[in-house]
Protein backbone atom coordinates (compact mmCIF):
# COMPACT_ATOMS: atom_id res chain seq x y z
CA UNK A 1 0.00 0.00 0.00
CA UNK A 2 2.40 2.27 0.92
CA UNK A 3 5.14 1.24 -1.52
CA UNK A 4 2.98 1.17 -4.38
CA UNK A 5 1.79 5.29 -3.55
CA UNK A 6 5.36 5.96 -3.33
CA UNK A 7 5.78 4.47 -7.06
CA UNK A 8 2.76 6.57 -7.86
CA UNK A 9 3.91 9.66 -6.15
CA UNK A 10 7.21 9.42 -7.82
CA UNK A 11 5.64 8.47 -11.31
CA UNK A 12 3.32 11.55 -10.86
CA UNK A 13 6.72 13.30 -10.16
CA UNK A 14 8.36 12.11 -13.04
CA UNK A 15 5.94 13.07 -15.57
CA UNK A 16 4.82 16.74 -14.32
CA UNK A 17 8.92 17.38 -14.45
CA UNK A 18 8.87 15.52 -17.96
CA UNK A 19 6.06 18.01 -18.96
CA UNK A 20 8.11 20.59 -17.53
CA UNK A 21 11.19 19.55 -19.20
CA UNK A 22 9.71 19.94 -22.62
CA UNK A 23 8.22 23.35 -22.66
CA UNK A 24 12.31 24.43 -21.56
CA UNK A 25 13.53 22.17 -24.13
CA UNK A 26 11.13 23.90 -26.40
CA UNK A 27 12.12 27.68 -25.35
CA UNK A 28 16.21 26.91 -25.19
CA UNK A 29 16.84 24.34 -28.02
CA UNK A 30 17.98 26.16 -31.03
CA UNK A 31 17.93 22.80 -33.16
CA UNK A 32 14.67 21.38 -31.14
CA UNK A 33 11.33 23.04 -32.42
CA UNK A 34 10.28 20.52 -34.65
CA UNK A 35 12.11 17.72 -32.70
CA UNK A 36 9.89 18.67 -29.43
CA UNK A 37 7.04 18.67 -30.97
CA UNK A 38 7.61 15.41 -32.25
CA UNK A 39 8.12 14.52 -28.62
CA UNK A 40 4.84 15.51 -27.14
CA UNK A 41 3.59 11.95 -29.04
CA UNK A 42 4.54 9.78 -26.34
CA UNK A 43 7.00 6.72 -27.46
CA UNK A 44 9.65 8.75 -29.84
CA UNK A 45 12.10 6.61 -32.38
CA UNK A 46 15.43 5.94 -30.78
CA UNK A 47 17.14 9.77 -29.87
CA UNK A 48 18.69 11.10 -32.16
CA UNK A 49 21.62 12.94 -32.18
CA UNK A 50 20.54 16.26 -30.32
CA UNK A 51 17.21 15.00 -30.10
CA UNK A 52 16.12 15.12 -26.16
CA UNK A 53 16.19 11.44 -25.32
CA UNK A 54 13.23 8.93 -23.87
CA UNK A 55 11.95 9.52 -20.55
CA UNK A 56 10.94 6.29 -18.50
CA UNK A 57 9.48 7.08 -15.30
CA UNK A 58 10.54 3.21 -14.26
CA UNK A 59 14.06 3.59 -15.37
CA UNK A 60 16.69 5.44 -12.87
CA UNK A 61 18.44 7.02 -15.99
CA UNK A 62 15.66 9.25 -16.71
CA UNK A 63 15.68 11.61 -14.04
CA UNK A 64 15.58 14.93 -14.18
CA UNK A 65 17.70 17.33 -11.80
CA UNK A 66 17.25 20.37 -10.74
CA UNK A 67 19.28 23.14 -9.97
CA UNK A 68 19.22 24.92 -7.11
CA UNK A 69 17.05 27.62 -8.80
CA UNK A 70 14.38 24.58 -9.58
CA UNK A 71 15.34 25.10 -13.30
CA UNK A 72 15.38 21.38 -15.39
CA UNK A 73 19.43 20.72 -15.21
CA UNK A 74 20.02 17.54 -16.88
CA UNK A 75 18.82 14.01 -16.49
CA UNK A 76 20.35 10.63 -16.27
CA UNK A 77 23.89 10.54 -14.70
CA UNK A 78 23.76 13.54 -11.51
CA UNK A 79 27.91 13.45 -11.74
CA UNK A 80 27.09 15.01 -15.23
CA UNK A 81 24.89 18.22 -14.70
CA UNK A 82 24.33 20.24 -17.40
CA UNK A 83 23.55 23.90 -17.89
CA UNK A 84 23.10 26.05 -14.54
CA UNK A 85 23.82 23.66 -12.15
CA UNK A 86 27.16 23.15 -13.56
CA UNK A 87 27.82 26.69 -13.07
CA UNK A 88 25.97 27.15 -9.77
CA UNK A 89 27.88 24.01 -8.28
CA UNK A 90 25.78 21.30 -7.99
CA UNK A 91 22.31 21.92 -7.05
CA UNK A 92 20.07 18.86 -7.16
CA UNK A 93 16.29 18.89 -6.28
CA UNK A 94 16.68 17.00 -3.27
CA UNK A 95 13.45 14.28 -4.59
CA UNK A 96 16.11 13.55 -7.13
CA UNK A 97 18.18 11.92 -3.90
CA UNK A 98 15.35 9.86 -2.72
CA UNK A 99 13.64 8.85 -5.87
CA UNK A 100 17.83 7.97 -7.37
CA UNK A 101 17.32 4.22 -5.28
CA UNK A 102 20.08 4.62 -2.52
CA UNK A 103 19.67 1.94 0.05
CA UNK A 104 18.43 2.57 3.00
CA UNK A 105 18.35 1.25 7.13
CA UNK A 106 14.98 0.80 8.51
CA UNK A 107 14.26 4.08 9.61
CA UNK A 108 14.01 5.31 5.94
CA UNK A 109 17.42 7.02 6.43
CA UNK A 110 19.94 6.30 3.15
CA UNK A 111 22.74 3.98 4.73
CA UNK A 112 25.66 5.70 3.94
CA UNK A 113 27.89 2.29 5.58
CA UNK A 114 25.99 0.05 3.35
CA UNK A 115 26.80 2.52 0.36
CA UNK A 116 30.47 2.10 0.77
CA UNK A 117 30.21 -1.53 1.46
CA UNK A 118 28.70 -2.03 -2.27
CA UNK A 119 30.59 0.52 -3.79
CA UNK A 120 27.71 2.76 -4.76
CA UNK A 121 29.67 6.12 -4.23
CA UNK A 122 33.27 6.98 -4.93
CA UNK A 123 33.80 10.54 -3.40
CA UNK A 124 36.88 12.21 -4.21
CA UNK A 125 39.40 12.36 -1.49
CA UNK A 126 39.87 15.63 -1.12
CA UNK A 127 39.13 18.75 -2.71
CA UNK A 128 42.80 19.71 -3.05
CA UNK A 129 44.12 17.56 -5.84
CA UNK A 130 47.39 17.77 -4.13
CA UNK A 131 45.74 15.76 -1.19
CA UNK A 132 46.53 12.31 -1.22
CA UNK A 133 43.73 9.84 -0.65
CA UNK A 134 44.85 7.55 2.94
CA UNK A 135 43.27 4.23 2.90
CA UNK A 136 40.89 3.23 5.54
CA UNK A 137 42.65 2.08 8.98
CA UNK A 138 41.16 -1.82 9.47
CA UNK A 139 41.13 -2.00 13.01
CA UNK A 140 38.01 -2.71 15.14
CA UNK A 141 38.37 -1.80 18.63
CA UNK A 142 36.05 -3.77 21.31
CA UNK A 143 34.58 -1.40 23.59
CA UNK A 144 33.37 -3.42 26.57
CA UNK A 145 29.43 -1.86 27.90
CA UNK A 146 29.04 -1.74 31.52
CA UNK A 147 26.54 -3.50 32.88
CA UNK A 148 25.89 -7.00 32.39
CA UNK A 149 22.90 -7.14 30.39
CA UNK A 150 23.68 -5.15 27.37
CA UNK A 151 26.31 -6.19 24.13
CA UNK A 152 29.41 -5.39 23.54
CA UNK A 153 30.62 -2.19 21.17
CA UNK A 154 32.68 -2.64 18.05
CA UNK A 155 34.11 0.27 17.15
CA UNK A 156 35.09 0.39 13.47
CA UNK A 157 37.95 2.63 12.20
CA UNK A 158 37.40 1.33 8.96
CA UNK A 159 34.02 2.45 8.23
CA UNK A 160 34.84 5.90 9.91
CA UNK A 161 38.32 6.53 8.10
CA UNK A 162 36.72 5.97 4.59
CA UNK A 163 34.90 9.20 5.54
CA UNK A 164 36.72 11.48 8.55
CA UNK A 165 40.60 11.63 8.98
CA UNK A 166 41.86 10.85 12.28
CA UNK A 167 42.47 14.79 13.07
CA UNK A 168 38.48 14.54 13.28
CA UNK A 169 38.08 12.14 16.40
CA UNK A 170 42.15 12.01 17.70
CA UNK A 171 42.42 13.47 20.33
CA UNK A 172 40.00 15.82 20.93
CA UNK A 173 36.84 13.63 21.36
CA UNK A 174 38.64 10.01 22.03
CA UNK A 175 42.45 9.21 23.78
CA UNK A 176 43.81 7.09 20.87
CA UNK A 177 44.32 4.42 23.69
CA UNK A 178 41.89 1.48 23.94
CA UNK A 179 40.18 1.59 27.04
CA UNK A 180 41.15 4.71 28.01
CA UNK A 181 37.67 7.23 27.42
CA UNK A 182 35.39 6.62 30.17
CA UNK A 183 32.16 7.18 28.05
CA UNK A 184 28.95 5.92 28.99
CA UNK A 185 25.27 5.78 27.29
CA UNK A 186 23.89 8.42 29.26
CA UNK A 187 26.64 11.21 27.78
CA UNK A 188 26.54 9.33 24.31
CA UNK A 189 22.88 10.52 24.05
CA UNK A 190 24.06 14.00 25.25
CA UNK A 191 25.87 14.86 22.51
CA UNK A 192 28.96 13.24 23.38
CA UNK A 193 31.65 10.71 22.32
CA UNK A 194 30.05 8.37 19.41
CA UNK A 195 26.90 11.10 20.00
CA UNK A 196 28.77 13.75 18.57
CA UNK A 197 27.40 12.72 15.40
CA UNK A 198 25.23 9.48 16.20
CA UNK A 199 21.63 11.03 15.78
CA UNK A 200 23.10 13.84 13.74
CA UNK A 201 25.00 13.31 10.70
CA UNK A 202 25.69 9.22 11.24
CA UNK A 203 22.57 6.35 11.90
CA UNK A 204 20.62 7.63 15.04
CA UNK A 205 21.24 6.18 18.62
CA UNK A 206 17.90 4.25 18.03
CA UNK A 207 19.85 1.79 16.19
CA UNK A 208 21.37 0.07 19.28
CA UNK A 209 22.72 -2.98 17.87
CA UNK A 210 24.86 -1.47 14.78
CA UNK A 211 26.88 -0.58 17.75
CA UNK A 212 26.09 -3.23 20.26
CA UNK A 213 27.35 -5.97 18.26
CA UNK A 214 29.22 -8.26 20.28
CA UNK A 215 27.48 -10.60 22.40
CA UNK A 216 28.37 -10.92 26.05
CA UNK A 217 28.09 -14.16 27.44
CA UNK A 218 25.42 -13.13 30.48
CA UNK A 219 23.60 -10.92 27.93
CA UNK A 220 22.42 -13.90 25.46
CA UNK A 221 20.12 -14.97 28.89
CA UNK B 1 -29.35 10.04 51.71
CA UNK B 2 -29.03 6.22 52.50
CA UNK B 3 -29.56 5.40 48.82
CA UNK B 4 -26.23 8.27 48.22
CA UNK B 5 -24.46 6.01 50.35
CA UNK B 6 -25.74 2.21 48.71
CA UNK B 7 -24.41 3.84 45.38
CA UNK B 8 -20.88 5.22 46.70
CA UNK B 9 -20.19 1.32 48.43
CA UNK B 10 -20.86 -0.37 45.18
CA UNK B 11 -18.79 2.11 43.53
CA UNK B 12 -15.87 1.42 46.22
CA UNK B 13 -16.53 -2.32 45.67
CA UNK B 14 -16.00 -1.77 42.07
CA UNK B 15 -12.46 -0.92 41.74
CA UNK B 16 -11.26 -4.40 43.06
CA UNK B 17 -13.49 -6.15 40.98
CA UNK B 18 -12.29 -4.93 37.92
CA UNK B 19 -8.77 -6.50 38.74
CA UNK B 20 -5.47 -5.18 37.95
CA UNK B 21 -6.44 -1.66 37.62
CA UNK B 22 -4.77 1.08 39.91
CA UNK B 23 -1.36 -0.32 39.92
CA UNK B 24 0.27 2.33 40.28
CA UNK B 25 4.01 2.80 39.86
CA UNK B 26 6.26 -0.76 39.94
CA UNK B 27 9.71 -0.70 40.92
CA UNK B 28 11.55 -3.06 38.56
CA UNK B 29 15.03 -3.70 40.38
CA UNK B 30 15.74 -7.94 40.24
CA UNK B 31 18.72 -6.67 37.58
CA UNK B 32 20.12 -4.39 40.29
CA UNK B 33 23.64 -5.21 40.23
CA UNK B 34 24.15 -4.73 36.47
CA UNK B 35 22.34 -1.29 36.62
CA UNK B 36 24.70 0.07 39.14
CA UNK B 37 27.74 -1.49 36.93
CA UNK B 38 26.53 0.72 34.24
CA UNK B 39 25.89 3.44 36.24
CA UNK B 40 22.03 3.53 36.70
CA UNK B 41 19.76 2.53 39.22
CA UNK B 42 16.42 1.27 39.49
CA UNK B 43 13.56 1.67 36.79
CA UNK B 44 9.91 2.81 37.67
CA UNK B 45 7.48 1.53 35.74
CA UNK B 46 4.37 3.84 35.59
CA UNK B 47 1.83 1.32 35.33
CA UNK B 48 -0.92 3.99 35.77
CA UNK B 49 -0.13 5.77 33.00
CA UNK B 50 -0.24 3.11 30.63
CA UNK B 51 -3.39 1.87 31.92
CA UNK B 52 -4.28 4.88 30.80
CA UNK B 53 -3.78 4.19 27.45
CA UNK B 54 -4.04 0.65 26.53
CA UNK B 55 -6.11 -2.19 27.43
CA UNK B 56 -4.49 -5.24 30.14
CA UNK B 57 -4.28 -7.37 27.25
CA UNK B 58 -2.21 -5.44 24.77
CA UNK B 59 0.79 -6.69 27.33
CA UNK B 60 -0.51 -9.23 29.25
CA UNK B 61 0.57 -11.92 28.71
CA UNK B 62 1.94 -11.76 25.14
CA UNK B 63 4.37 -9.10 26.28
CA UNK B 64 4.93 -9.52 30.34
CA UNK B 65 3.98 -11.85 32.53
CA UNK B 66 1.61 -11.05 34.89
CA UNK B 67 3.93 -11.16 37.92
CA UNK B 68 6.99 -9.27 39.06
CA UNK B 69 10.13 -10.33 38.15
CA UNK B 70 9.13 -13.02 36.16
CA UNK B 71 9.60 -12.16 32.56
CA UNK B 72 13.17 -11.48 32.60
CA UNK B 73 12.94 -8.21 31.05
CA UNK B 74 16.49 -6.47 30.06
CA UNK B 75 18.81 -3.92 28.24
CA UNK B 76 19.73 -6.55 25.51
CA UNK B 77 16.41 -7.88 25.08
CA UNK B 78 14.63 -4.30 24.83
CA UNK B 79 17.36 -3.72 22.28
CA UNK B 80 16.61 -6.64 20.14
CA UNK B 81 13.15 -5.93 20.59
CA UNK B 82 11.57 -7.40 23.26
CA UNK B 83 9.38 -6.17 26.15
CA UNK B 84 9.56 -2.46 26.41
CA UNK B 85 11.38 -1.90 23.38
CA UNK B 86 8.54 -4.40 20.98
CA UNK B 87 7.70 -3.25 17.89
CA UNK B 88 5.10 -0.95 18.70
CA UNK B 89 6.79 0.42 21.96
CA UNK B 90 9.75 2.06 22.68
CA UNK B 91 11.24 1.13 19.59
CA UNK B 92 8.57 3.43 17.48
CA UNK B 93 7.76 6.84 16.82
CA UNK B 94 4.63 6.06 19.12
CA UNK B 95 6.39 6.49 22.54
CA UNK B 96 10.23 7.91 23.28
CA UNK B 97 13.18 5.91 22.32
CA UNK B 98 15.06 3.32 24.04
CA UNK B 99 18.34 5.64 24.57
CA UNK B 100 16.43 8.14 26.30
CA UNK B 101 17.83 6.28 29.96
CA UNK B 102 16.65 9.03 32.57
CA UNK B 103 12.98 8.28 31.15
CA UNK B 104 12.81 4.91 33.11
CA UNK B 105 16.14 4.62 34.96
CA UNK B 106 16.81 6.74 37.89
CA UNK B 107 20.18 7.76 39.25
CA UNK B 108 21.68 7.98 36.11
CA UNK B 109 24.92 9.11 35.79
CA UNK B 110 25.27 8.39 39.51
CA UNK B 111 27.80 5.97 40.15
CA UNK B 112 30.63 5.34 37.57
C1 LIG C 1 26.86 4.99 18.12
C2 LIG C 1 27.01 3.77 18.85
C3 LIG C 1 25.97 3.38 19.90
C4 LIG C 1 24.62 3.22 19.73
C5 LIG C 1 23.81 3.44 18.46
C6 LIG C 1 24.09 2.78 20.99
N1 LIG C 1 25.09 2.68 21.91
FE1 LIG C 1 24.88 2.06 23.85
N2 LIG C 1 26.89 2.28 24.13
C7 LIG C 1 27.81 2.71 23.17
C8 LIG C 1 29.12 2.71 23.72
C9 LIG C 1 30.41 3.11 23.01
C10 LIG C 1 28.99 2.24 25.06
C11 LIG C 1 30.14 1.94 26.02
C12 LIG C 1 30.19 2.78 27.19
C13 LIG C 1 30.80 1.98 28.31
O1 LIG C 1 30.08 1.18 28.93
O2 LIG C 1 31.99 2.16 28.54
C14 LIG C 1 27.58 1.98 25.29
C15 LIG C 1 27.05 1.51 26.49
C16 LIG C 1 25.71 1.21 26.68
C17 LIG C 1 25.17 0.66 27.90
C18 LIG C 1 25.96 0.30 29.14
C19 LIG C 1 25.88 1.32 30.19
C20 LIG C 1 26.67 2.54 29.95
O3 LIG C 1 26.10 3.64 30.06
O4 LIG C 1 27.85 2.46 29.62
C21 LIG C 1 23.83 0.52 27.71
C22 LIG C 1 22.80 -0.01 28.70
C23 LIG C 1 23.53 0.96 26.37
N3 LIG C 1 24.70 1.37 25.77
C24 LIG C 1 22.28 0.97 25.81
C25 LIG C 1 22.01 1.37 24.52
C26 LIG C 1 20.68 1.38 23.93
C27 LIG C 1 19.42 0.96 24.66
C28 LIG C 1 20.82 1.83 22.65
C29 LIG C 1 19.73 2.04 21.60
C30 LIG C 1 18.63 2.85 21.98
C31 LIG C 1 22.24 2.08 22.44
N4 LIG C 1 22.91 1.80 23.57
C32 LIG C 1 22.75 2.53 21.23
C33 LIG C 1 27.52 3.05 21.86
C34 LIG C 1 26.26 3.02 21.28
C1 LIG D 1 35.19 8.50 14.34
C2 LIG D 1 36.25 8.65 15.25
C3 LIG D 1 37.62 8.06 14.97
C4 LIG D 1 38.44 8.28 13.88
C5 LIG D 1 38.16 9.12 12.64
C6 LIG D 1 39.65 7.57 14.14
N1 LIG D 1 39.56 6.91 15.34
FE1 LIG D 1 41.05 5.85 16.25
N2 LIG D 1 39.80 5.41 17.81
C7 LIG D 1 38.49 5.83 17.93
C8 LIG D 1 37.88 5.20 19.09
C9 LIG D 1 36.43 5.38 19.55
C10 LIG D 1 38.89 4.41 19.69
C11 LIG D 1 38.75 3.54 20.95
C12 LIG D 1 39.06 4.29 22.19
C13 LIG D 1 38.72 3.51 23.42
O1 LIG D 1 38.70 2.27 23.37
O2 LIG D 1 38.50 4.14 24.45
C14 LIG D 1 40.09 4.57 18.87
C15 LIG D 1 41.30 3.98 19.15
C16 LIG D 1 42.44 4.16 18.39
C17 LIG D 1 43.74 3.64 18.73
C18 LIG D 1 44.09 2.83 19.97
C19 LIG D 1 44.03 1.36 19.69
C20 LIG D 1 44.41 0.52 20.87
O3 LIG D 1 44.38 -0.71 20.69
O4 LIG D 1 44.71 1.06 21.95
C21 LIG D 1 44.60 4.01 17.73
C22 LIG D 1 46.08 3.70 17.63
C23 LIG D 1 43.84 4.78 16.76
N3 LIG D 1 42.54 4.86 17.19
C24 LIG D 1 44.35 5.31 15.58
C25 LIG D 1 43.61 5.97 14.63
C26 LIG D 1 44.14 6.39 13.34
C27 LIG D 1 45.58 6.18 12.85
C28 LIG D 1 43.12 7.01 12.68
C29 LIG D 1 43.10 7.59 11.27
C30 LIG D 1 43.47 6.69 10.20
C31 LIG D 1 41.97 6.97 13.57
N4 LIG D 1 42.30 6.32 14.74
C32 LIG D 1 40.73 7.54 13.25
C33 LIG D 1 37.83 6.71 17.08
C34 LIG D 1 38.34 7.19 15.88
C1 LIG E 1 33.15 12.19 13.91
C2 LIG E 1 31.88 11.55 13.74
C3 LIG E 1 31.65 10.16 14.33
C4 LIG E 1 31.93 9.70 15.60
C5 LIG E 1 32.50 10.48 16.76
C6 LIG E 1 31.51 8.33 15.64
N1 LIG E 1 31.01 7.95 14.42
FE1 LIG E 1 30.36 6.08 13.90
N2 LIG E 1 30.05 6.73 12.02
C7 LIG E 1 30.23 8.03 11.55
C8 LIG E 1 29.90 8.08 10.14
C9 LIG E 1 29.95 9.34 9.27
C10 LIG E 1 29.56 6.78 9.75
C11 LIG E 1 29.16 6.29 8.36
C12 LIG E 1 27.77 6.70 8.02
C13 LIG E 1 26.69 5.91 8.71
O1 LIG E 1 26.82 4.68 8.87
O2 LIG E 1 25.69 6.54 9.14
C14 LIG E 1 29.67 5.95 10.95
C15 LIG E 1 29.42 4.58 10.96
C16 LIG E 1 29.50 3.79 12.10
C17 LIG E 1 29.32 2.36 12.12
C18 LIG E 1 29.16 1.51 10.89
C19 LIG E 1 27.80 1.05 10.59
C20 LIG E 1 27.85 0.05 9.46
O3 LIG E 1 26.76 -0.26 9.01
O4 LIG E 1 28.95 -0.41 9.06
C21 LIG E 1 29.42 1.95 13.43
C22 LIG E 1 29.27 0.54 13.97
C23 LIG E 1 29.71 3.12 14.22
N3 LIG E 1 29.75 4.20 13.39
C24 LIG E 1 29.93 3.11 15.58
C25 LIG E 1 30.44 4.19 16.29
C26 LIG E 1 30.80 4.14 17.69
C27 LIG E 1 30.65 2.92 18.59
C28 LIG E 1 31.28 5.36 18.01
C29 LIG E 1 31.81 5.82 19.36
C30 LIG E 1 32.85 5.04 19.96
C31 LIG E 1 31.22 6.19 16.83
N4 LIG E 1 30.71 5.44 15.79
C32 LIG E 1 31.63 7.51 16.75
C33 LIG E 1 30.63 9.10 12.29
C34 LIG E 1 31.06 9.05 13.60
Amino acid sequence: MKASSNKFMKGALLLSLSVFFGVAVTVNGADSATAAKGKTNAAPAKSEKGAAPVLDPNDPASLIYLDTSGKPAGIGDPNKPASQSYKAGQGWHPQALSAAGLPKDKYGLIDWAKLVRENIVKPKPSLDPNDEEMPPLKMDILIPAKGDFVNDVIYPHEMHTYWLKCEVCHPAIFVPAKGSNNMSMAEITKGNWCGRCHGKVAFPLTDCNKCHSSPKKAASK
Amino acid sequence: MKKWQVLALALLMAVPATGFAQIGKLKLDSKVDSMHKAGVGPVIFPHDSHEKLYKCNDCHPKIFKEKRGESGISMKLNMDGKFCGSPNCHNSPKAFPLFECTKCHTNVGAAK
